[in-house]
């Protein structure tokens, strides 16, 4: 997707990386990555600190650094997280109870800012930080086809399927859009002249690709059918097993969350 | 095939009144132009589509209701690769067939690899269909439908789109399945000089039917009928008409590949 914008996640970069596994991390079994993930979750769902949701966000940030993933894309990529968290957060944060900051006084009510409201602002940043930045290691540091082998064994059908079958047609919808913006491109369909010109022209290509998208999910069901499609499909790639170094850090890491969130007060 | 006809829901003829049939062990090229029939002839012979009026007999079994898994006997290879190729890796995608026929995991898998193996993409099997070459992704196709041990195969275009090498690699694959695996072969194909080297039968398609059909020494001789239906004759032929016609000399023979073209003009220069 970097045709589109280098904010959004590359999609094929991403795979890139899957794919290479060379890295120390690629070779950790893709179970303990995904448990982990799962604890990640868990810890942003339960923890209230700031600090604690600065110090993951640390942690996993080195992590996603010394698996020799590209840092400078991963800053870029941040736009969109947190665009969707402040669009949130720019609601929330006002009135909240705590030291005034800030106070806009208007017709009908006043809002204020808090210290609080400043502090929920961060925690929510960092927490989504956290998330978005371990996701993606998790992504670019397992090989697609033991991810696709995890869903198909944890998900029940048919959300198995809509991801298995969609996964491939988002890399074919992506290739047909970047093609589409090169031939626009290539006639001098991508400068900015106007904004109403420039929304006219994505509103074709998101026309075209929904037209093409349908038209080639037309053919995809017949190739599907032309081999007897009973609406399942499977992966059947085996999935590297978790070491026991592997359960162990994984324990290891459970019992800090909980002493962590449970057992230390921190003063915000 | 007997006098099948195919109207489309928007009212435009598919195929009209074909006649067709495929013998055990022959490669049959349809070739004919843009929007003739070629495909959709195919799309019957797979059950995909049903005729409007007419039957369709495969391996015995007419094409209606009560025989809808034709499938298991006719593959089907589509000219695009990237609409047949939709599972998460080579192998997954390969073992599709299988699996659907009601083979346990095991088994599938076992086919699967045997019929990357048979094309040469066993090295494949773990990667991701949307990273392969083209040339790749279509020998992957051809696994995909040959791991469902099928009698007869239908190929729609199986060499466009693909550089000299792994056309060459397609051919060769082609006849293998038919000298080897003892399969029939349908080919629906723009490319007269494949199907001069590769092809049994060669039938003319038309405004959705067979307007004639033959070996092709003799369909790809006859120029006249090839340019009023569209198409071209291979260049093995163009050259050997323009040395005979420039020479002042009758065609005796009916080369049809690039080596019978060599041993032609070499017996005509050692005898003067």
């Amino acid at each position: 997707m970097s045709e589109l914008s280098p904010h959004i996640p590359d999609i094929d970069l991403i795979t890139f990386y899957s794919e290479k596994g060379t890295s120390l991390f690629s070779r950790i079994s893709p179970w303990t990555k995904g448990l982990m993930l799962v604890l990640i979750i868990l810890f942003i769902s339960l923890d209230k600190s700031l600090i604690l949701a600065v110090c993951l966000y640390l942690v996993v940030l080195a992590l996603y650094g010394l698996s020799g993933l590209p840092i400078k894309k991963l800053f870029q990529w941040y736009a969109m997280p947190i665009t969707f968290v402040l669009s949130l957060v720019l609601i929330l944060m006002w009135n909240e109870p705590g030291k005034a900051i800030f106070s806009l006084d208007l017709p009908y009510f006043s809002l204020t800012l808090t210290d609080n409201g400043v502090l929920l602002l961060l925690t929510l940043i960092f927490k989504s930080l956290a998330s978005v930045t371990y996701t993606l290691f998790f992504l670019m540091t397992t090989r697609y086809d033991h991810f696709s082998a995890i869903i198909f064994r944890v998900f029940p059908s048919p959300i198995d399927q809509i991801f298995l079958m969609s996964y491939r047609f988002i890399f074919m919808t992506l290739k047909m859009v970047k093609s589409m913006l090169k031939a626009l491109r290539s006639r001098g369909g991508g400068l900015l002249k106007s904004t109403r010109r420039q929304s006219k022209m994505f509103a074709e290509v998101f026309a075209l690709t929904m037209i093409r998208s349908y038209d080639r999910a037309d053919r995809v069901n017949k190739a599907m059918e032309a081999r007897g499609f009973n609406g399942k499909y499977i992966a059947v790639t085996r999935i590297p097993s978790i070491g026991f170094g592997e359960y162990f850090t994984m324990f290891v890491a459970a019992t800090l969350m909980i002493y962590l969130i449970w057992f230390v007060k921190l003063p915000f | 095939m007997d006098c099948a006809s195919h109207i489309y829901p928007d009212g435009s003829m598919g195929i009209h009144e074909m006649c067709f049939r495929v013998l055990e062990k022959e490669i049959v090229a349809l070739c004919g132009p843009n929007g003739s029939g070629k495909s959709t002839l195919l799309e019957h012979l797979n059950g995909l589509l049903r005729p409007s009026s007419g039957n369709v007999t495969v391996m015995g079994k007419k094409l209606d209701l009560s025989h809808m898994d034709i499938w298991r006997d006719v593959g089907i290879v589509f000219q695009k690769s990237d609409d047949q190729l939709f599972a998460p890796t080579v192998l997954d995608d390969v073992m599709f067939g299988p699996v659907n026929m009601g083979m346990s995991i095991e088994q599938a898998k076992v086919q699967a690899l045997d019929a990357l193996k048979t094309v040469g993409a066993e090295k494949l099997s773990d990667k991701m269909p949307s990273y392969l070459s083209g040339g790749q992704k279509r020998l992957v196709c051809i696994a995909g439908v040959l791991a469902m041990k099928p009698r007869a195969i239908a190929m729609d275009e199986p060499t466009s789109d693909l550089d000299p090498l792994h056309a060459e690699m397609v051919e060769n694959i082609i006849l293998n399945l038919k000298n080897e695996h003892g399969l029939s072969i349908v080919i629906a194909t723009h490319d007269m000089d494949m199907a001069a080297r590769i092809a049994d039968r060669v039938c003319i398609v038309k405004d959705g039917s067979i307007i004639v059909e033959g070996v092709p020494s003799s369909i790809f001789y006859d120029k006249e009928l090839l340019e009023t239906s569209g198409l071209r004759q291979p260049k093995v032929v163009q050259i050997y008409e323009g040395i005979t016609t420039n020479l002042g000399i009758g065609m005796e023979k009916h080369p049809m590949n690039a080596d019978d073209l060599v041993k032609t003009i070499a017996a005509m220069i050692r005898h003067g």
